[in-house]
Order: C-alpha cells, then structure tokens, then sequence
C-alpha cells in the first residue's frame, strides 16, 4: 500500500493531536504538577511536528530510493496481503470452536494455496506443521492449546 | 575464578548444549531463507524461551542470532538474494565473486570473518562491561533519562530513511507504550474500555507482528526467488588463512567499527555492516576493484556485522537499553528470566555474565563447522519452496503469540502489528525505529517523570551534572544531525 507522503503526514498529524487531546483529559496527580499526561502530550507534539513536516516533504531528499515496482497489477492484487492477518483473525475467532488442529490446518493450508503450492504440497503440509507445532508446543512447552472438535492423537 | 568456574558448570549443563546446538541450527536454516531476517528468528524463539532455564533461554537468543547474522551471506553470495538485511550489504560483491568461480572463497570468508568478529565483539563485551558497569552505579534518573534518549535518537539516526519518517515512527512507538497502565501514576490510558489493554502492550506481539507478519504478508506480493542451482562445493576454508594475513588491517577495522556501531543504542548488524563496507572502499588502496568481486570488503563488512552483535550486549545488560533490535527481545527475556539488566547485573550475578560469555565464544566457534554443513547443505535448504515455509510461519507467530500469556489477544495484536509493519516499511517509516520506541517507551517516561518530580518540575538539574550534561549534549547533536545533513544535501543542488 503505497501512499504519499501528504497522506502519511497528515495521518501521523492527527493521530498526534488525538493524543495530545486525550493525553490532556488524563486526570492528575493530587499535589503533583507532573502526571500521566505529560507524556502523551509532548508525543502527540511531537507527531504534530513530524506530520506536518512529512506532509510538506521536509526530508524526503535523505530517502533511498524504492524499487521500482514490478509490472503493474490490477488494484486487487494488492489485497492478497492482507490475507495473513486475515488468517490471523479466523484463527482468533475459531479457535476455541474448531480446536488448534483444525483450524491450524486451515490457516497452513490456505497460506499455501495462495503462495502457489500445488494441492500435492499444501495438503501434506496442512496436516503435518499442526501436528508438529503441536506436539513442540503442547508435549515439551506445555502451552494449553484448545482441543475443540479433534483432540490431537496423544 | 569461583564465578568463572561456577560459569562453566552452568554452561555445561545438558540443557544448556542442547539449546545451543538446536537454535544454532535453527538460526541457520532461518538466517539462510531470504526474507526471514535474524530479528524474525529471534523474535519467534521467544515463547519457547519462556519455558527454558534463564542460561538457557539466553543461550538460545545468542546462538540463534549469531547463526543467522553469518548463513544470511549464504543466498546473497549464491542467489544475490541477501538472506538477512545485515547482508545486504555486501550482496553484490559477494555473487560477482560466485560468478568469477569464487564461490567458496566468498562463502568461507563470510563464515570465517564472521566467527573472528563474533569473537572479537565478545572479548570487547569482557572488557568493557564491567568498566562502564562501574560507572553506571553513580547514574541517577537524571542519566538514564538522557541515555534512554539517546538510545532512541540514534535509532533514528542510522535510519537509511528521511530522519524525520524515523523520528515520527518512534513517536508511533512510544505512543504505543503509553497504553495500559503501566505508568508512574498508575492510571489507565487509551485503554479504550478493553480490559486487555490494561496490562499495556507487550513488546514480544508486536515485534513479532512488524518483523514475520509483515513479511509473509509482503511475500504475497512479491515473485517467488529463483531455486539454487546443484552445485558442489570445494573446500571452504582453503585460503582463508591468507586471506586473514593479507587483509588483517581491514580486518581489525572491520571489528573496531562494528564494536561501536553495536554499543550505540539501537544501531545495530545492517548498519555496521554497510559502514564497514563503505569504509573498506573509501580506504582500499585498491577501491577500483570493488564491486567486481573482490574479498576486501567481504572480509571487512562480514567481521563488522558479525562483532556488532555482541557489542549490543553491553547497553542492554548495563541500562537495559538495547542495542539493536535483536536485543531489544533478549531484554525482555533477561527480565523475563530474572536476570534484570543493570550495572548490579556485573557484581550480583557475575557466574551468570560469564556463563553470558562463554556462550557467546562457544556459538562463534561452533558456527565454523555448523556453517560448513549448512553452505554443503545450502543447495537442499534453499529448494525450500516459500509457499512450503511462510504457512509454517504464520502458524508459529500465532501460536508463539498465543504462548506469550495464553491469551488470544496477542494473536490480535500480531495481526494489527503485522499490518502497521507492512504499511509503515511500504511507505518508508523504519519499522526499528517504532520497535525501539515500544521497548523503550515506559522507562523514558519513568526516568523523565521521576526526575521532573524531584526537581519540582524544574529542568535544570537534567544539565547540572556532569554526565547528564554531556549525554544531553549528544541527545542534542543527534537532534540536530538531520538539520545539517538536509542542510549540506541542499547547498550542492543550485548548479
């Protein structure tokens, strides 16, 4: 997600003075001139000051270069990132539900798939990297993963 | 002599070599695979150090990242695809020399230099940290507050990015740490109302989400690195001897510059590295040759990254403050494991910081035969294919994320920082520089705190002794440095 610098600036700006303004509705410290709110307000200054100079491009000369950008994509392709923290998510919400093997096989599985993993590898893989977490995490760490539909084997 | 031997009894332990050997070949295979940096591996060993020994859990975090510092030179020599970004640097020389038929030359000499610097970069920890440990005994809330600081300014500074994109991602940072209510007043902040927030952000979610989340995810856009060509190899380490005689000046400067870079906070491989290299060209008597595979560099650069590492150590275990980002996780894990960084660390726990040591020597003598099999076996890891390796992955950073508390939420979190990573790194925001910010955050805030409230809010006692004067005279020249580069970056330009 490639966006300008006015963009980010203006981002980084008003995220700052949300702080600063909440910062400076903390409650204080009886007989104290410094509290909580301090802190908060000299960051939300601070990205104030930033934002503002990103947006105006102070700066930007010092940056490297990017890459150009390979051959260019229709706009979706880009979507295709947010696939992990999407698996991510699933694997929040179900969890619990499904149990670890389940949807631990899900989240593999799918990853796969869209990196351009054959049914042949995916499948294996989606099996397999379960069991071996779980038995690393569950049998030797003792990490408390949520059984759920399946219980795993042992 | 007690502490030392106590030291080697505590590292003999089975536990302790099994740790060494596994997360040394983890590091490897992890280090090797492009993209998957070494802060990634370290990052991803943290739930696992959760249920280990503290001498244990460290050594896994020490080998580990030595590992992969080293076995990242082994795609950029034989791919140009560096394996972690402290490679980065040398990439290209590095694969002219593959090309010219040198393949082993160049592997062994990133192998070899990289284990002389580890070594060296110990043996600078030996020695200075209990020296500065002394010091810092005398250091009030004053000092910390400035060293804390300027941990963070540097961070900004080595910045290969506009200074003020660095600066505005450690404010992100520290805003991030001011949640919960882990504050000198103990009042929640930007909680929200979510009871999870309460307890603040952990560092370990979040840096595991801007450093593997991030990742896969920009591995979803990206084409797939080409497969390693079958190739056998001669020996590695022929050569390596004349080369160490005939480039030992580099060598040596190589090692004193990646030293410094790792003590400044939160400078950290990469960057000594590209120093290193940058050096090695401006003083060669033969700079002509650079770039047409030509070791100098390579010896240079591999030695600096490599003794940066251990150097990092030192602010870390002495102010808490890390060095780089790799130690940014081992001090959590040091709190973690009780092992609370600080100058006491160096009187109290003195077996503990040999044992530290010696782990260290050990990780870098072993690398020299676990970095031949790994170069010899190079060719079966690398046919690795991603989309075999980066599901495995985002299972883990859930999982490990999972670990860290047995809370969902974490998993959360990772998948948020994942996507702030991958925004941020996309539109040139140093993803480091926020780390730092998040590690840092609650110690600036109660050092600068606690100070402005036993001067009754006064700033002059921050300038009035002598150390923080001068620690506040470096903060302010490494606020200033951006003005001057943006400044001589502008006079040139008129023509």
């Amino acid at each position: 997600m490639q966006l300008s610098d006015r963009v980010t600036g203006a981002v980084i700006a008003t995220v700052g003075v949300a702080a600063a303004w909440a910062g400076s509705r903390l409650p204080g410290v009886p007989g104290q001139d410094v509290g909580p709110s301090v802190f908060p307000m000299i960051i939300g200054g601070g990205m104030l000051l930033c934002g503002v100079l990103i947006a105006l491009g102070v700066g930007s000369s010092l940056e490297v270069p990017e890459d150009p950008e390979e051959t260019p994509r229709p706009w979706f392709h880009g979507l295709r990132a947010l696939l992990p923290p999407a698996l991510l998510l699933f694997y929040v919400l179900t969890v619990d539900r499904l149990g670890f093997l389940i949807t631990a096989a899900a989240v593999v599985g799918v990853t796969s798939l869209a990196l351009g993993a054959r049914l042949r590898l995916a499948l294996p893989l989606a099996v397999l990297a379960p069991l071996f977490v779980h038995v690393v995490f569950v049998k030797l760490l003792r990490v408390p993963l949520p059984d759920g539909l399946m219980a795993a084997p042992w | 002599m007690a502490d030392l031997l106590e030291a080697f009894r505590l590292v003999a332990q089975t536990d302790v070599i099994i740790a060494i050997l596994a997360a040394s070949v983890y590091g490897l295979v992890v280090g090797s695979l492009p993209g998957l940096s070494a802060t990634m591996a370290t990052a991803l060993l943290v739930p696992i150090t959760f249920y280990l020994s503290p001498i244990a859990a460290i050594a896994t975090i020490i080998a580990a990242s030595a590992m992969a510092i080293f076995s990242g030179d082994i795609p950029g020599c034989l791919l140009r695809i560096p394996g972690t970004p402290a490679s980065a640097a040398y990439t290209d020389e590095a694969y002219a020399m593959t090309r010219k038929g040198q393949a082993e030359l160049a592997l062994g000499a990133g192998l070899w230099f990289s284990a002389i610097g580890g070594i060296v970069g110990t043996l600078s920890l030996v020695l200075m940290a209990p020296a500065l440990a002394e010091m810092a005994l005398s250091f009030s809330t004053f000092e910390y507050f400035w060293l804390a600081f300027l941990g963070l300014m540097c961070a900004t500074l080595v910045a290969r990015s506009s200074p003020i994109k660095a600066i505005a991602a450690m404010f992100i940072g520290l805003l991030v740490s001011c949640i919960g209510m882990e504050n000198p007043a103990g009042t929640p902040r930007f909680t929200f109302g979510i009871t999870d927030l309460l307890g603040g952000i952990e560092p370990i979610p979040a840096l595991v989400g801007v450093f593997a989340v991030s990742e896969v995810m920009r591995a979803m856009l990206t084409a797939e690195p080409p497969p390693l060509p079958k190739r056998r190899f001669g020996s590695i380490l022929a050569g390596q001897w004349k080369l160490t005689k005939k480039y030992q000046w580099p060598m040596w400067r190589g090692n004193i510059v990646g030293i410094i870079i790792g003590v400044l906070p939160g400078a950290g491989a990469d960057m000594a590295a590209w120093v290193s290299y940058a050096m090695s060209k401006r003083f060669s008597k033969e700079p002509e040759k650079f770039g047409t595979g030509h070791p100098e560099g390579l010896v240079e650069a591999g030695a600096s990254n490599n003794a940066s590492l251990a150097s990092g150590w030192v602010p870390s275990l002495l102010f808490g403050i890390p060095g780089d980002t790799i130690t940014a996780i081992a001090i959590g894990v040091l709190y973690m494991k009780g092992l609370n960084p600080g100058p006491t660390l160096f009187t109290e726990r003195a077996s503990s910081m040999y044992a530290l040591y010696l782990i260290f020597i050990i990780a870098n003598i072993i690398m020299i035969p676990l970095g031949i099999l790994m170069i010899r076996a190079a060719s079966h890891v690398l046919k690795a294919p991603r989309s075999s390796v980066m599901p495995v992955i985002v299972l883990l950073c859930a999982v490990g994320a999972f670990a860290t508390g047995n809370n969902l939420f974490s998993v959360l979190l990772v998948a948020l920082f994942g996507c702030l990573g991958f925004v941020m790194e996309r539109n040139g925001y140093p993803v480091a520089a926020m780390v730092l910010g998040i590690v840092m955050g609650s110690m600036v805030e109660t050092n600068f705190i606690t100070s402005l409230i036993k001067s009754d809010s006064s700033v002059l006692p921050f300038f009035e002794r002598p150390v923080s004067a001068v620690l506040a005279f470096m903060t302010g020249a490494a606020l200033l440095w951006p003005l001057a580069l943006l400044f001589r970056k502008r006079q040139p330009q008129p023509a």
